[in-house]
This record gives structure tokens, C-alpha cells and sequence, in this order.
């Protein structure tokens, strides 16, 4: 069994975790992606956590968001049940590999690793396309994997289709092994690769993402729970933390277009990047 | 393999259902284990509520993967049922070795 107590785990440490997951959760809901790009560097940088233990922390919150945002979201045809699954097939499979070597890996790889990943994310943040992908013929047939909502924008009812399948694999897979080894979705990569080469509609690509990192982060946290990698005092105070953020979050208006907010927090990925960048040289 | 919108529906408040019962039934058991935890760190309760409560979590997307799985074959969409098995075996490989990792 993993050792329960990591020593001189304090309540006050405990109260701080809780407070910094519903901060990440709330800004992970304003921001349309999960907290735990905040929270790793939170836990690892700053409370000094070793980076696996952060990572695996991270990654059990993520569980609790894509249950907790799915639930919500279902009954509006906007989450893709069999592209979903058909994609988690290679997100699982990354998740998987990589569950099993990251034991393998010295915290400085994977804060390397972080520095990357990290500023790849505000970069993408910042030039994120928004393009449509909806065809308002509904009359067009959006085949095994398409699909058709009702679109508030365009206040019809809209069809897609989806292309290039195997390249919606392939950034599956990678997602997959960033999602486990570095404790974050996965969604900021998918979400953008499925918009933008595979037509599907963004509502749809992050609704259908969101349901998909809960399977993901599945594939690897049972293996870093056995490794010791997931406190369970820690874990819980992450969890509720997040659950309430988030809620938080999507009560503050989730529909608002926070462009300053948005790049306010790639200017913050950046700092986290060039933090763990110059600690690991 | 096209799907009448009816059986979709249904799986997809099937599931909806599944995960919400899941994420309240988790976040209890962690919030009730955090709580003992913290008036006494040694209690077996919170240990025991604490690590039900992450087990309730993990299990609910495996869970999902489950109902989907029968709703697909139930509804005769064998490549989708087949596409799930995929998913499930990868995910009991994690669970075997998480298994075979604890002491």
C-alpha cells in the first residue's frame, strides 16, 4: 500500500492545496481548459512536492473535472460518444505507455518536459484558431462519425463531418502521454488539432475532450496510485478544491470571451516555462 | 452502423447519469475521509474513506466505458462494441499493473 502520510503534512498544507485546486479549477473553467497546468507548477514549484507526486496529484483532478463538466454537458448531442471512443483507443494506449515509464524518468526530464509543454500551451492560447467547421445543410449526411446539434450561434441545426481521422489518432496518442506524464487533459492539444484539420466544430471537439481525458487519465493513474505517487489526504483536498473552482469558474461567466484573462495566463505559462527551465539547467 | 437518434440519446443520459452519480458519490467519501483526517491523521476511517473515495473516482470513467460497451451491443453497433473492448483491455492492462506494483 502507498505510504498514507508524507511527513509533516500539516492541515494549513492541506487548506493551501484545497485553495490552489479551486483556483486552478476556476481558471481552468474560465479558460476552457483543466486546471492542472496551474496546478502542477503550484505543487511541485512552489510547495515543493516532487514532480511525479504533483503530476499524479494533478492527474486525479483531472478525473474528477471530466466526470463532473460531462455530466453536466450531456443531452445536447454536443459530446461525439463514438469519435470520442474511437479516439480513445490511442489516448488510453499513450496514457498507458507512458504510465508505465514514467517511473522510469528523473524529475528534471520531466521538468524539462514541462518547460516545453507548457510554453506550447500559451503559445496556442494565444494564435488559438476559431473556425466554424459546421455545414448548414442539414440535409448533408455527416456519415458514422459526424454528427449534428443544435448550434446557438447560427440558432439552427448544423452538421459536421469529420476528416483526416488518423491524424485525430495520432494527437490522441500524444495527448495521452503528455496527459500522464505531466498531470494535465490533454485537451488544449486535441481541441485545437480537431478544429483545425479535423472538422469538428469546437463546441463539440472540447465537450467530446472533455469526456475523453477522464478515460486517459484512467490509463495511467492507477499505476502511479500503486507507485506512491497519489496522497491521499493531498489528493482529496485537490479533488474538492477543483470541483468547487470549477464551478466557481463557469459562474463567472464561462461564455465571456476573456481575451485579456487568456493572455494573461500565457504570459504566466511563459514565466512557468522559463522557471522550469532555468531550474533544471 | 448508423444509429436511430433515440438509442443515442438514451446512452448519452445513461452516461451523463453514471458520471454524476460517480463524481457526488466520490467527492463525499473524500470530503467525509478529509474531514476525519484532519481531526485525527492516524484514524483508520479516514485512510479507509480517503482511498474508497479516489477508488469510487477511478472507477467511474472505467464504468462509463462499461455501460457504453453493452449499450453498443445492445443496440447491434459491433463495430463501436468492438472499438470499446480495445478501450477496456488497454485499461485493465493499467489496472493489472497497478496490481502487480503494490506491495
Amino acid at each position: 500500500m502507498p505510504v498514507l502520510l508524507l511527513t509533516g503534512l500539516t492541515p494549513s498544507i492541506v487548506a493551501v492545496v484545497m485553495v490552489s485546486g479551486a483556483l486552478a479549477g476556476c481558471l481552468g473553467a474560465l479558460l476552457g481548459l483543466g486546471g492542472g497546468v496551474f496546478l502542477v507548477p503550484f505543487l511541485n514549484a512552489w510547495l515543493g512536492l516532487d514532480f511525479k507526486t504533483a503530476a499524479a496529484i494533478s492527474l486525479v483532478t483531472v478525473i474528477a473535472t471530466s466526470s463532473a463538466v460531462s455530466a453536466a454537458t450531456t443531452g445536447r448531442n454536443l459530446i461525439n460518444l463514438r469519435l470520442g471512443m474511437l479516439l480513445e483507443v490511442a489516448s488510453a494506449a499513450g496514457g498507458v505507455a507512458a504510465g508505465v515509464t514514467i517511473a522510469h524518468l528523473s524529475d528534471v526530464t520531466l521538468e524539462r518536459g514541462f518547460a516545453v509543454i507548457a510554453a506550447l500551451i500559451a503559445v496556442l492560447m494565444i494564435t488559438r484558431l476559431e473556425r466554424r467547421n459546421v455545414i448548414s445543410d442539414t440535409t448533408v449526411d455527416p456519415g458514422p462519425l459526424g454528427g449534428r446539434f443544435h448550434d446557438e450561434e447560427s440558432g439552427g441545426e448544423v452538421v459536421y463531418k469529420v476528416r483526416r481521422l488518423p491524424v485525430a489518432l495520432g494527437v490522441s496518442f500524444v495527448a495521452g502521454n503528455v496527459s500522464a506524464a505531466f498531470g494535465i487533459g490533454g485537451g488544449i492539444l486535441k481541441v485545437p488539432v480537431l478544429t483545425a484539420w479535423c472538422g469538428v466544430p469546437m463546441r463539440v471537439a472540447a465537450a467530446t475532450s472533455s469526456l475523453m481525458i477522464g478515460v486517459t487519465a484512467v490509463a495511467s493513474v492507477p499505476i502511479q496510485y500503486a507507485n506512491g505517487y497519489v496522497n491521499p489526504p493531498l489528493a482529496a483536498a485537490a479533488v474538492l478544491g477543483v470541483l468547487i473552482g470549477s464551478r466557481g469558474g463557469l459562474w463567472f461567466g464561462a461564455r465571456a470571451r476573456a481575451k485579456w484573462l487568456k493572455l494573461m495566463m500565457a504570459i504566466v505559462l511563459l514565466l512557468v516555462s522559463f522557471i522550469y527551465l532555468r531550474r533544471s539547467l | 452502423m448508423r444509429a436511430d437518434p433515440a438509442s443515442l440519446e438514451r446512452l448519452e443520459t445513461h452516461l451523463g447519469r453514471l458520471l454524476a452519480v460517480g463524481v457526488i458519490a466520490s467527492a463525499a467519501l473524500l470530503a467525509i475521509g478529509l474531514a476525519l483526517w484532519l481531526s485525527n491523521p492516524q484514524s483508520q476511517a479516514a485512510f479507509w474513506l480517503l482511498n474508497a473515495g479516489l477508488m469510487v473516482l477511478m472507477a467511474t470513467p472505467i464504468m462509463r466505458v462499461v455501460v457504453s460497451f453493452a449499450e453498443y451491443v445492445t443496440a447491434r453497433q459491433w463495430f463501436f462494441a468492438g472499438v470499446t473492448i480495445v478501450v477496456l483491455v488497454e485499461l485493465s492492462v493499467t489496472v493489472l499493473v497497478a496490481l502487480s506494483r503494490r506491495h
